[in-house]
């Protein structure tokens, strides 16, 4: 299994996802924050309700508040004059405060946490033994090895598992705790490349069978666009913007970053080794991914990134072009580009953005205007 | 039986007993008092700390006798707390084995708090963090957590605490004379034995406090070094 995965990591395919019908009906949970503190230079002033669902991926630079907030949530730090209330019930709101042990969250740190002193096995029951006694058990152990492939892992001791590894069975000890949600605090940030693969996917399966809402604290835009559903940007200690992932990329602050788009497509099967999509009316061709980490997985939506700089516009078809992949697109909005010889294009299709970053030159040959039909030639695409 | 042994007067039995009862007592004592203590030094921010800092230390740079002279104004019959008792009916602690049990535990409170506050600073928040998010309560992760991880700190401070009140000799001295039974421990006795000329029983008594002394120290160093072996592991 490992060894799959280095080879799927090494080609740039992930494509974890469940067939629609076996996954778990997704929960709506809402959190309110009302939250106001100053630290010296930092301070952090928050008055937001985050409808949570899927992965909600908390964004923003590092020292932005990111995982102070995370961290007020779990109430393992406590603020003066916090309220914070998942759904209906307040976790703090005046005098009251639940403690974190009984506060129903899975959390996942940042570098390892696994209990030294415990086998792989005890530190995925930790949670489980204390916590299944007091609610309905929805993931059964068995179920959370199965899901994250722990089980040759059990019997050993943490201190001989690979920086992947590790986060994978905090991430399984979190869920076997019965979480109402996943708080995930830069799981990823401590992981070189290859150990990244070994998680990524997981997180993904996760969301996709077990319907547990998650919080991901990142500062890597990357991490975030491969996963998250919604999108909360933090900046300064506030909060920016929230909303779904597609329309928060058309945010110039994310652009500035590395503007990217974020295009869903269904399968259509695969055809001389080229996977078929579609987007709307319109069709898509990819080299099928070879190696597929589960087979049991097989795909039936793929999300497509596709880097701003990757995609260039024509104004009739393009015959004799290489490039196979071309869309017909409408130009919604034309804007400044950090860099100031260049544009940043806004397009849509089938209600989905996409964006292309042009020279202004470019742009000005081609008279584009708001409103017009173009084509969008895609010279590369990675498939999640 | 040896005849090592049985050339120990009853009188140097006696000594033996009441100070390893002493040691014992001392030990439980500040395992409970010294455990919070040296939590909070291991966590808290407040300026207090230093203070309590540099009060937990002071019986390693004063001289004992100091510590006796204070706690015998302190415990004696014209003392507050020994004034106090009196009035209430009781007896005044000096020249007592209660008298010399609250000067053993001041006199080895640095050896008890010293290696728990390093073993809790090693272990840091986050795995008591991660017990919480896993719905371990306080207490639950006192027994599931701190007292597994820090077990080296916990060890190495009950010997060091033991055999420090084992070499223990101003603060009794001062304190509590040297009352056979009551407050006549080991190294009290030897300094009788040499001052009444009896070279020989006093001898016996330094030969077994030496080689025992050894013993609990090597013991220590080795726990020591198997316990850094796990933590880098």
């Amino acid at each position: 299994m490992i060894s799959l995965l280095q080879h799927a990591a090494q080609h740039c395919w992930q494509h974890i996802s469940q067939p629609r019908q076996l996954a778990a009906a997704p929960e709506c949970q809402t959190l309110t924050v009302q939250l106001s503190l100053a630290l010296g230079e930092f301070s952090l002033q928050l008055n937001n309700s985050l409808p949570l669902n899927g992965i909600t991926a908390l964004f923003g630079r590092s020292g932005c508040g990111k995982t102070t907030l995370l961290r007020a949530i779990a109430g393992l730090d406590r603020h003066a004059n916090a309220q914070i209330c998942l759904n209906e019930t307040p976790w703090q709101q005046g005098k009251q405060f639940v403690p974190v042990h009984q506060r129903r969250i899975g959390m996942v740190f940042q570098e390892s946490s696994l209990l030294p002193h415990l086998s792989v096995e005890q530190n995925l029951l930790y949670g489980f033994n204390r916590l299944a006694k007091q609610t309905a058990v929805r993931l059964q152990p068995e179920q959370v090895i199965r899901l994250l492939e722990l089980t040759s892992l059990l019997k050993l001791a943490p201190q001989y598992l690979s920086g992947g590894q590790r986060q994978r069975i905090a991430l399984g000890r979190a869920l076997l705790s019965q979480p109402q949600l996943l708080l995930l605090d830069e799981p990823l940030a401590s992981l070189d490349q290859q150990s990244r693969s070994e998680i990524l996917p997981f997180l993904q399966r996760i969301a996709n069978t077990t319907g547990i809402p998650m919080l991901l604290v990142s500062h890597q835009l990357d991490d975030v666009v491969k996963l998250a559903d919604q999108l909360v940007l933090m900046q300064h200690g506030r909060i920016h913007s929230q909303g779904p992932l597609q329309q928060q990329l058309l945010q110039p602050e994310l652009a500035a970053i590395g503007a990217m788009s974020l295009l869903h497509a269904k399968s259509q099967g695969s055809h001389n080794h080229l996977l078929q999509l579609s987007i709307g009316q319109q069709q898509l061709q990819l080299p099928s991914p070879q190696h597929s980490v589960d087979a049991n997985y097989s795909a039936t939506s793929y999300r497509l990134r596709i880097q701003a700089r990757d995609v260039a516009l024509s104004l009739k078809p393009l015959s004799d072009c290489s490039v196979s992949n071309q869309l017909q697109v409408s130009i919604t909005g034309i804007h400044p580009a950090p860099h100031p010889a260049e544009l940043l294009v806004q397009l849509e299709l089938d209600r989905q953005p996409l964006q292309a970053l042009l020279t202004k030159q470019s742009a000005d040959r081609l008279g584009l205007q708001i409103g017009q039909q173009v084509y969008a030639q895609i010279k590369a695409v990675a498939l999640d | 039986m040896p005849e090592f042994l049985t050339i120990l007067s009853s009188q140097d039995w006696q000594a033996i007993q009441l100070t390893l009862k002493l040691c014992l007592y001392t030990t439980l004592i500040l395992l409970l008092l010294g455990t919070p203590l040296a939590w909070w030094l291991s966590l808290s921010h407040s300026k207090l700390r230093t203070a309590i800092q540099a009060i937990v230390a002071l019986p390693l740079v004063l001289p004992p006798t100091v510590l006796g002279f204070y706690l015998l104004l302190l415990l004696g019959p014209h003392g507050a707390i020994g004034s106090t008792l009196e009035q209430l009916g009781l007896n005044h602690l000096a020249f007592s084995f209660s008298g010399i049990l609250i000067g053993s535990v001041i006199y080895s409170l640095p050896f008890t708090v010293q290696p728990l506050v390093e073993s809790f600073r090693r272990m840091g928040p986050r795995p008591l963090e991660v017990a919480a998010t896993l719905g371990a309560s306080k207490l639950d992760q006192l027994f599931s957590v701190i007292l597994p991880l820090c077990r080296g700190g916990f060890i190495v401070a009950a010997t060091l605490t033991f055999a420090h009140t084992l070499g223990e000799f101003g603060v009794i001295l001062m304190l509590g004379g040297s009352i056979p039974g009551e407050t006549q421990v080991l190294s009290v006795l030897i300094y009788d034995h040499t001052e009444a000329m009896n070279y020989a029983q006093a001898h016996q008594l330094s030969l077994g406090l030496l080689i025992t002394a050894f013993a609990v120290l090597f013991i220590v160093y080795g726990l020591n070094r198997r316990f850094e072996r796990e933590a880098i592991l």
